[in-house]
């Protein structure tokens, strides 16, 4: 059961990282996102319609920090644990850094998702564009913690 | 009915949070071993878990504050400048969590 759920939250991780990068990218330079002419591969990323990501990505947020905090007793039971007896404090760190920026993002989401809110407001783009990054660097980090987390074991040998 | 207000809520939250942690001000503790909520510290229960009860304090502080803020108020300019609440709690906790890696 608990592998199900592991796997499933990271499931549910991967589509919220691609989802929060496209639309990161989509608020990085009006100058640069309105050169449309140029058709490569980083401009078509970053030309997506981004207010209609901002529901998925509240909603997958939400879901997989709740599989993240369903997980936690078995992480802090057996695994955190066994990190200490190895002495492993930089990868117990990083985790711990992950459960506060996870926390963080929660609070973020409400006045993210108000200020996507179509039609949108010409004068809240920079909250707009400032929340969206805090929130890739968040999903981001906490992304690539869980898999150096899950894979301590080969890593560390 | 007043509804509270979403930029508020994001404002205070990350700050709010950080406080908790620090502090350790936790609504509830939940102890893994046992699979039990306590309101306090219980010995012989094993490790707590502290995180819920720092999310549930913030979470209600902030919407507790988001609903008594008049909304001319929370609705001003400086809206635009939320992401600063969040901003600060990330850098505050990085630089204290970097006592993991000394």
């Amino acid at each position: 059961m608990i592998v199900a759920l592991l796997i499933v939250h990271g499931l549910l991780a991967v589509a919220l990282l691609g989802a929060l990068t496209h639309q990161a990218f989509s608020v990085a330079s009006s100058a640069a996102r309105s050169d449309r002419r140029s058709f490569s591969f980083f401009n078509r990323f970053r030309n997506v319609n981004a207010p209609a990501y901002a529901t998925p990505i509240v909603a997958l947020f939400s879901v997989t920090a709740l599989g993240g905090a369903l997980l936690y007793p078995k992480y802090r039971v057996d695994v955190r644990p066994a990190l200490e007896d190895l002495q492993l404090r930089a990868p117990n760190g990083i985790f711990e850094i992950k459960e506060h920026l996870v926390a963080v993002g929660l609070g973020i989401l409400p006045g993210y998702w108000f200020f996507w809110r179509t039609p949108l407001a010409p004068g809240q783009a920079p909250a707009r564009r400032y929340l969206t990054w805090l929130l890739a660097f968040l999903v981001w980090w906490a992304f690539l913690t869980g898999h150096v987390l899950n894979n301590i074991k080969g890593l560390s040998s | 009915m007043r509804y509270p207000s979403p930029a508020i809520f994001t404002l205070l939250f990350g700050p709010l949070y950080v406080i908790c942690f620090y502090v350790d001000i936790a609504l509830f503790r939940y102890y893994p071993e046992t699979a039990e909520f306590h309101w306090r510290m219980t010995q012989n229960a094993g490790p707590a878990i502290l995180w819920y009860g720092w999310l549930a304090v913030a979470a209600l502080a902030s919407a507790a504050i988001a609903i008594l803020v008049p909304p001319r108020w929370a609705d001003r300019p400086w809206s635009g400048w939320v992401w600063l609440g969040p901003m600060i709690a990330v850098v505050v906790i990085l630089i204290y969590e970097t006592r993991w890696f000394v």
